[in-house]
């Protein structure tokens, strides 16, 4: 029944949800990160039914782009509901300053994914779960949300528009989960190449780059 | 927290760690300089939208509706028992992945004499293709002079350690090609510990498959 009442909010909800536009005094508003902080603060499962119904589908089909080694397609269906539950219970912990709920979400599926992996592949107890690495400091130094907001912008622009070749690698990177070195005896390409059409990828994407990069980029 | 550190990890292996496909141990390792390094917290921050809109810009699978049904149905069975506390690490300035290494080890990394001012501490981590160890330098402690069998990746934890080419501070990501050899020492100002990843060379077997050499850490010269 509480699908059902979804349904009647869905219409109006996915028509806001590609237009929020982000406001002066610098709070997120987009539909998905309203949802999760009200799941977070308030325990909503309306608004966790909505999110669901968003993401569920994404991630399951994040879960089938998998060519990891030893991942089979029954376990998509796992990974949504380990995901979903965490999002519910971590909800609290969401910090809209840091990260649109997309991204968050998709980090707890990442996280999720490799967990599940590891917990099948690995004979041997690995003492860490894989969102442990990304623990950050207490005392982050807080990041301008307008700033974080417009990469999140430049990403969705600009990665819709790079050459085939370089989004054909950071498919096989995140989605596949290759890495570079995987990523090249399967094109056929030499590591150097697959590496610098992600340095190229990146530059387009104006993504930070380490400064003994900067003067490399500067070169090519 | 912030300060402006020179060696980072590059960026292929920011993009590994943010789409979750680098090795473990090295996983170890950037996440313990970016205990360190805002610039590249903030950096992993934006590649984590790369993969954030792949995975939002996909065809969306069908779902059935019996999974919310089930997820609803576990997260009230959960709901119902005592929750966890958080584990938070507070009031250390150690990586919590290098304290959680630490912390929930079977038995304490023990502390190993490798030579007159160098002590070794091997950590478990569950996997076998880079050995990680934490090394301490008494301050102002040389280290033999040494060569490394596979590449090594090493993250100044705390104090400094110099070679003949820099020093390196708290945070610093180091990453040493086999047959580069040097020599760094520990600073002046304290004993340095350092995080440090050794791919495993490949194990010699004899035909019957016995194990012929052990892997070797570090070759006196």
């Amino acid at each position: 029944m509480l699908r059902k009442q979804i349904d009647t909010l869905d219409n109006s909800a996915q028509a806001k949800g590609r237009v929020a536009v982000l406001n002066t005094s610098e709070k997120r508003s987009d539909q998905w990160s309203l949802l999760l902080i009200s799941v977070g603060e308030k325990r909503d499962r309306l608004a966790f039914a909505q999110l669901f119904k968003h993401f569920a589908p994404l991630i399951k089909s994040f879960a089938q782009a998998s060519r990891h080694e030893g991942w089979f397609p029954g376990l998509s269906d796992d990974l949504v509901q380990e995901v979903m539950i965490k999002v519910w219970q971590k909800a609290a912990g969401y910090n809209p300053e840091k990260a649109s709920a997309t991204t968050w979400i998709y980090t707890v599926a990442r996280n999720c994914r490799i967990d599940m992996l590891r917990r099948k592949s690995n004979t041997q107890h690995l003492p860490l779960e894989n969102e442990d690495f990304w623990h950050e400091p207490d005392e982050d130094t807080p990041v301008s949300l307008l700033r974080q907001k417009r990469s999140e912008d430049r990403v969705q622009d600009s990665l819709s528009q790079l050459p085939k070749e370089q989004d054909e690698i950071l498919r096989k990177v995140y989605l596949e989960g290759k890495s570079h070195a995987e990523a090249s005896s399967e094109l056929g390409l030499p590591l150097g190449t697959v590496k610098s059409r992600v340095r190229l990828a990146l530059q387009k994407m104006q993504i930070l780059v380490s400064p003994e990069y900067q003067d490399e980029l500067s070169h090519e | 927290m912030s300060n402006q550190l020179s060696f980072h990890p590059d960026n292929a292996m920011l993009v590994e760690f943010s789409a979750g496909t680098l090795e473990t141990a090295l996983s170890i390792c950037v996440s313990a300089h970016l205990h360190f390094c805002s610039q590249c917290r903030s950096e992993l921050m934006q590649l984590d939208h790369i993969g954030s809109q792949l995975m939002s810009a996909a065809e969306p699978a069908e779902v059935d509706d019996s999974l919310f049904d089930d997820v609803m149905a576990k997260i009230d069975s959960v709901e119902a028992a005592p929750a966890a506390a958080p584990s938070k690490s507070k009031g250390t300035d150690m990586p919590f992945t290098v304290n959680k290494l630490i912390k929930e080890a079977e038995q304490m990394p023990i502390w190993k004499r490798l030579s007159g001012s160098v002590d070794v501490a091997r950590l478990k981590t569950g996997q076998e293709k880079f050995e990680v160890a934490l090394h301490r330098i008494c301050a102002g402690g040389k280290t033999p002079k040494h060569d490394h069998s596979g590449v090594e990746y090493t993250v100044v934890l705390k104090g400094s350690l110099s070679d003949e080419r820099s020093v390196y501070k708290e945070g610093d990501f180091l990453v040493r090609q086999p047959g580069d050899v040097h020599q760094p020492m520990g600073g002046q100002n304290g004993d340095c510990i350092c995080l440090s990843a050794l791919a495993a060379p490949i194990k010699l077997t004899n035909p019957l498959g016995f194990l012929m050499k052990p892997w070797l850490r570090i070759n006196p010269m």
